[in-house]
């Protein structure tokens, strides 16, 4: 039952993924600028004939009709077009730079997780305490901060001033790493490589931390706030008198009603994961799909910024879905 | 005032409501005002925030420099209190001699006016929108909250950043580009809401009075739903400052002679290692107007929405 | 701006000889003859001027690393030594290949795989090579690869990877028309007329194996390239973003004629990529990479007062200048251009922008220029000059607001530019506004604003346009001459300036070999872009590069080439 129930929510994404294609693919097309005169400005001089060629090619001349068709035709094979600047099939480009993404970002999630949630537990358990005073000032400052900034700042301090840290990249190249599934973390506990792993550890520290940080103050709010409303309940009065220890109450009881709020919020944060990764890997150098969006923006390769900003919706229609299917298993009361 | 003035004449009555819905909006004001008091958190928010507006707004008599001139041989000061710096230009200059104060103050300019015409636009288009299609229903609300659910698939800096490169900087741009995506939570609250209270007794009553639908949305309806708007409005302000400020740092805000936040932190960048403080000021002026308007925000919740309260 | 420049740089052609100019006079071996005996004055010629190289150390196998890391400022687009348009992508492809010739750090250009180029007349090059020379596959190089080589890049749609096209290199050696094998080791290069410049612009070509590329496909030759450079490429991050190569034992040693010949000195070498110039510094000063290029200017001093840093500076081959619409007003009128180029006080900018590494613009010519107008001088900073001549041409501050105009309209206009110029450009509109010209500016990336300049769509654009072959040609004819669509003239011409006289004498100078013929007909063209402005001559950085205390026998090199086959990594 429940599974015919995921299943019918997933077919739902499918036409939220097809507009999607449609919006990015339409918004390209109908921004000023001849995508023809961008590639040649990559190179030297070149012939009216060879320009005409490339616009056959890339299927330009045709109406804009025609040429969403065979761009979805093309996309739902798995071929997202060529870019224009790079010249290599947009997928493959996609491909080579989302690992690195998904590293940061399930770095930056899992850190503000670590942070957010006892955090938000303890909070509200010592409600108007010391510690809850302060964790909720540092909530505010989590979101009131901008990512960049932040980086910025983190980089003077821990990499230039204090050379903890490094200053950019994933790895140090003495430690002799190779990639298995380009999470570098994962390839060097694959490849029992000690040194690497400690040092793509460190490349992560500042990245996961900015981009995680805004994430946490939400998370540890949202926590915190829906405890203290379980706690409140009679649910839990009744339990506490039926003499369950605290520890055994907070845990076993306020918690997992806690945590529903807490999986949509999380759900939503995923967005923001998605969209700050692009100035975080802008502040940090790091080989990501947000960096190459960034510069392919600027370079109006549309393919690829077409073919990435749909790998980012999709990615974020998919962690919904997912959140909503968290959301059944935490509480069974609710169905999809 | 008089219990029952004459009301004889439809202009007369029409006076009299006014002037109730005056005093009673003063009332408001007044209660609210104590409230606030009884914030201190919110209320020196709202201070900082009063005093950020009227920086912005005052910029050109309060500063001594031209935010736009520079002068070479001034390059990098540092700030006053460090070796080699002045009181002249209280926290050093940038790479083109200017003075970084004056260009923080005028920079509030760009980031409380995007702020707040982006925050504005998307409530006004998210809450009529809302508004309409929760207490209408049927087609129109079938297409607009699919189009709004095609929208939040998007990662909003993602969308933001695609509609400015495309579209190239400039003001009006960056106003759209917020606001696309902008209104979409503003419609689902309001959607919700209206849909939720549309099923209150009141409303009944009002049908049954013989109030047209527009009179019932605008008059019943909309004013027990405008609070929670407020206040997430507030909230969303900071987010739109923050974006603002984002897409300047890459590049893709307003042009570049105008001084905006994030623009003066990506051009200090280069220059971290030895003049920290072109970034770093700038950033500080950015997360104290954002850190107050989310205090004020949540300041603003508490007051108007006690029932919240209890949960902290 | 990083693509085209540095791309123009190679395609620039290459110097004439730098005898002309630089070296005290050595006498031309050849007597212009009448039919076709005309010797061109070629190569092998060992400049006085070579830069100090600190003496060799000899590497011991030791402690630390022994594998050098270079930072790049933008990456390779792509390592095919035929298929690239960026200077990023020469700098590491020539560490993996030798051309026939090659340069040295100035401009003097030297055999590396031709043992001799000899001019059996003024249009054939007669070419022998050297033996031994071995292809990091073990196979050795010869006539065909060579032949081989050079038909991939001249011949329509050669590449056939990712999609059938022409080399974007050819342009660079367009006056070639065919090249044969006369020999195992011996070829004949033909060309469509005299090329004064051919073997500069040969030292931009390197050698392919013909066997190789043909089995594997371009496609397979870019995913593991082979050449006979002294570096054997190992791997590559995606988007070239790190690349990886070690030494390669078997190299048969080098241009003979640039010491140390023999195998690189370090084991291997790594070509990382960090746009930005902090971060670049940053990893420098973090003992991260040991090598890193455009250092910016504002922190070479702290730089060369950081111990266990030291830092190199080059004369630069960058000059910039802000051009202006020509056929637009208001700078369609001679005077306001001239105008403009008095308002700018490029003394100011050199001392306070460039820590005084700079040198102002004396015209069209960067002033290392072999064939610069010795007789221009820079437009000399003189406001008042700026605003009678303003006034000549109708801009005066009528009501007194402070800004010029005419005709009821304020003198307003936006500088376009490229990030990179971003503290120039600044600058410079910052200068406009203080004589009362309402100058704005606003960044691009170059591949979207060029093609709107070369359609005349903007009105002023500040950037930079390589110079490193110190030879008007290939940049002379790709700035200043009218745009010719198809064809190289023009393709950097930004201002839409397009003066007979001046095109006449650019493609005159192209084919003349005699120097002192060449050196009038280019005097003549740069006095009249000089006259009648076409942009405002700004100035020509130098360029500045860093490294760790450890490396050895390295300098940076003009056309920014970073040649790791010298250096040595001390312990």
């Amino acid at each position: 039952m429940k599974a015919i129930k995921i299943l019918e929510r997933s077919l739902a994404a499918i036409p939220i993924m097809f507009g999607v294609a449609i919006v990015v693919f339409l918004f390209m097309r109908l921004t000023p600028g001849d995508p023809v005169d961008i590639m040649m400005g990559q190179g030297g001089a070149v012939s009216a004939g060879e320009m005409e060629q490339l616009r056959a090619e890339f299927h330009l001349d045709q109406p804009l009709h025609i040429q969403l068709w065979l761009f979805l035709k093309d996309a739902v094979r798995g071929d997202l077009g060529y870019s224009y600047v790079q010249k290599l099939p947009v997928t493959r480009l996609v491909a080579e730079r989302l690992p690195a993404t998904m590293e940061l970002a399930t770095a930056a999630l899992l850190v503000s997780l670590t942070i957010a949630l006892p955090v938000g537990i303890l909070s509200a358990t010592r409600q108007n305490s010391l510690l809850d005073r302060f964790s909720m000032a540092g909530a505010f400052l989590g979101i009131s901060m901008p990512g960049f900034w932040l980086g910025i700042v983190l980089i003077l301090i821990f990499a230039v001033r204090l050379k903890w840290l490094p200053v950019q990249g994933r790895v140090d190249f003495e430690s002799q790493f190779t990639p298995v599934t380009g999470f570098f973390v994962l390839d060097s506990l694959l490849t029992g490589n000690r040194a690497a792993l400690i040092s793509s550890l460190k490349h992560l520290a500042l990245p996961a931390l900015t981009l995680g940080a805004p994430v946490s103050a939400v998370v540890a709010r949202v926590i915190r706030s829906s405890m203290l409303e379980t706690l409140r309940s009679d649910y839990v009065t009744l339990a506490r008198s039926k003499g369950l220890s605290e520890w055994s109450v907070v845990f076993k009881h306020a918690l997992r009603n806690a945590l529903i709020p807490t999986v949509t919020v999380v759900g939503l944060q995923v967005g923001v994961l998605l969209g700050g990764n692009m100035i975080v890997e802008t502040v940090f150098s790091w080989p990501g799909l947000g960096r190459m969006v960034v510069g392919a923006i600027f370079d109006r390769d549309f393919p690829l910024v077409q073919g990435s900003v749909m790998v980012y919706a999709f990615t974020f229609v998919i962690a919904n879905l997912v959140v909503d299917i968290l959301y059944t298993y935490l509480n069974p009361k609710i169905s999809l | 005032m008089e219990i029952t003035p004459s009301i004889a004449t439809p202009m007369q009555r029409l006076l009299y409501l006014w002037r109730i819905r005056w005093r009673l909006t003063l009332r408001a004001l007044k209660e609210f005002g104590r409230q606030l008091l009884g914030h201190p958190v919110a209320l020196v928010a709202g201070i900082i925030i009063l005093a950020y507006l009227l920086g912005a707004i005052f910029a050109p008599q309060i500063t001594s420099h031209d935010p736009a001139r520079g002068n070479l041989r001034l390059r990098f000061q540092p700030p006053a209190w460090q070796e080699g710096g002045s009181w002249e230009y209280p926290l050093g200059t940038d790479a083109q001699g200017r003075d970084l104060l004056t260009r923080i103050i005028y920079g509030a300019r760009i980031s409380l006016l995007v702020g707040g015409l982006s925050v504005g636009i998307s409530i006004l288009l998210g809450s009529t929108l809302g508004a309409l299609t929760g207490y209408y229903r049927g087609r129109l609300d079938a297409i607009i909250s699919r189009l709004a659910d095609l929208l939040l698939a998007f990662p909003f800096l993602i969308f933001a950043i695609g509609v400015m490169a495309f579209m190239g900087p400039g003001f009006t741009n960056l106003i759209m580009a917020l606001t696309f995506k902008g209104w979409v939570e503003f419609f689902r609250v309001v959607r919700g809401e209206m849909m939720a209270e549309k099923t209150q007794e009141y409303v009944e009553a009002a049908r049954v009075s013989g109030l047209g639908h527009t009179a019932i949305i605008a008059k019943e309806i909309l004013p027990n739903i405008i609070q929670s708007v407020f206040v997430l409005g507030t909230l969303r302000m900071g987010d739109m400052i923050i974006m603002e400020a984002s897409l300047s740092f890459l590049g893709l805000g307003i042009q570049p002679h105008i001084p905006a936040w994030g623009s003066m932190v990506a051009s200090g960048r280069d220059y971290m290692l030895v003049s920290w403080w072109v970034s770093t000021f700038p950033g500080i002026a950015l997360l104290i107007l954002v850190l107050s308007i989310n205090l004020f925000g949540e300041g603003l919740r508490d007051i108007l929405d006690p029932r919240l309260k209890l949960q902290g | 701006m990083i693509s085209i420049k540095r791309f123009s740089i190679s395609i620039l052609l290459i110097l004439g000889v730098i005898l002309s100019a630089c070296a005290p006079a050595t006498p031309q071996p050849s007597a212009p003859s009448v039919v076709k005996e005309t010797v061109m004055v070629v190569e092998t010629v060992v400049v006085t001027e070579l830069q100090e190289v600190e003496k060799l150390v000899t590497p011991t196998t030791t402690p630390g690393r022994q594998t050098l890391i270079v930072a790049l400022a933008g990456p390779p687009d792509t390592i095919d030594p035929a298929d690239h348009r960026n200077r990023f992508s020469e700098t590491v492809v020539r560490d993996m290949f030798d051309g026939l010739v090659t340069r040295d750090n100035i401009s003097g250009v030297h055999n590396e795989l031709a043992e001799s180029l000899t001019w059996k007349d003024e249009q054939t090059l007669e070419i022998q090579l050297r033996q031994g020379v071995k292809f990091h596959d073990g196979s050795e190089m010869t006539a065909d690869d060579v032949v081989f080589t050079f038909n991939r890049i001249i011949q329509e749609n050669a590449i056939e990877y990712p999609e059938a096209h022409t080399s974007p290199r050819k342009g660079l050696i367009a006056p070639l028309v065919s090249i044969e094998k006369t020999g195992d080791y011996s070829v004949v290069m033909n060309f469509s007329a005299p090329w004064p410049p051919a073997l500069q612009l040969l030292v931009h070509q390197q050698i392919v194996p013909k066997a190789y590329l043909e089995q594997v496909g371009t496609q397979g030759f870019i995913e593991n390239p082979i050449g006979t450079g002294p570096f054997k490429f190992v791997s590559t991050q995606p988007g070239f973003t790190e690349i990886v190569m070690e030494r390669f034992d078997d190299y048969y040693g080098g241009a003979p004629d640039l010491a140390p010949v023999g195998p690189a000195c370090v084991e291997g070498a790594v070509f990382r990529v960090i746009p930005e110039a902090s971060t670049r510094v940053a990893a420098l000063l973090a003992g991260e990479v040991d090598i890193i290029q455009a250092v910016p200017a504002e922190l070479i001093s702290t730089l060369e007062q950081t111990p266990g840093i030291q830092v190199k500076t080059v004369p630069g081959t960058q000059p910039k200048w802000m051009e202006m619409n020509v056929n637009q007003p208001p700078f369609d009128d001679v005077l306001v251009r001239q105008a403009l180029n008095y308002a700018v006080d490029k003394e100011l900018i050199i001392e306070a922008i460039y820590g005084g590494r700079a040198v102002a613009l004396p015209g069209s010519l960067s002033p290392y220029n072999n064939y610069v107008n010795k007789s221009l001088q820079p437009y000399e900073y003189n406001v008042e000059m700026a605003l009678e001549l303003l006034a000549e041409a109708g801009y005066t501050d009528s009501n007194g607001d402070g800004t010029l105009d005419k005709n009821g309209q304020n003198f307003s206009f936006t500088i376009d530019s490229v990030e990179e110029h971003r503290t120039l450009a600044e600058a410079v509109a910052d200068q406009f506004r203080a004589i009362g010209i309402d100058a704005s500016v606003r960044f691009w990336e170059y591949s979207v604003v060029r093609p709107q300049l070369l359609a005349g769509e903007r009105m002023a654009y500040l950037d930079d346009w390589g110079d490193s072959a110190f030879d008007p040609v290939g940049h002379f004819e790709a700035k200043w001459h009218g745009y010719v669509d198809g064809a190289a003239y023009g393709r950097g011409n930004f201002s839409t300036y397009n003066n007979e006289r001046v095109n006449e004498l650019i493609v005159q100078g192209e084919t003349t070999p005699d120097t002192a013929q060449r050196q009038a007909l280019y005097d003549e063209a740069q006095q009249i872009i000089y006259d009648e402005a076409p942009a405002v001559f700004l100035i020509l950085p130098e360029e500045a590069e860093a490294a760790s205390v450890r490396v050895q026998n390295w300098g940076p090199a003009a056309d920014s080439r970073i040649n790791l086959h010298d250096v040595c990594l001390a312990p």
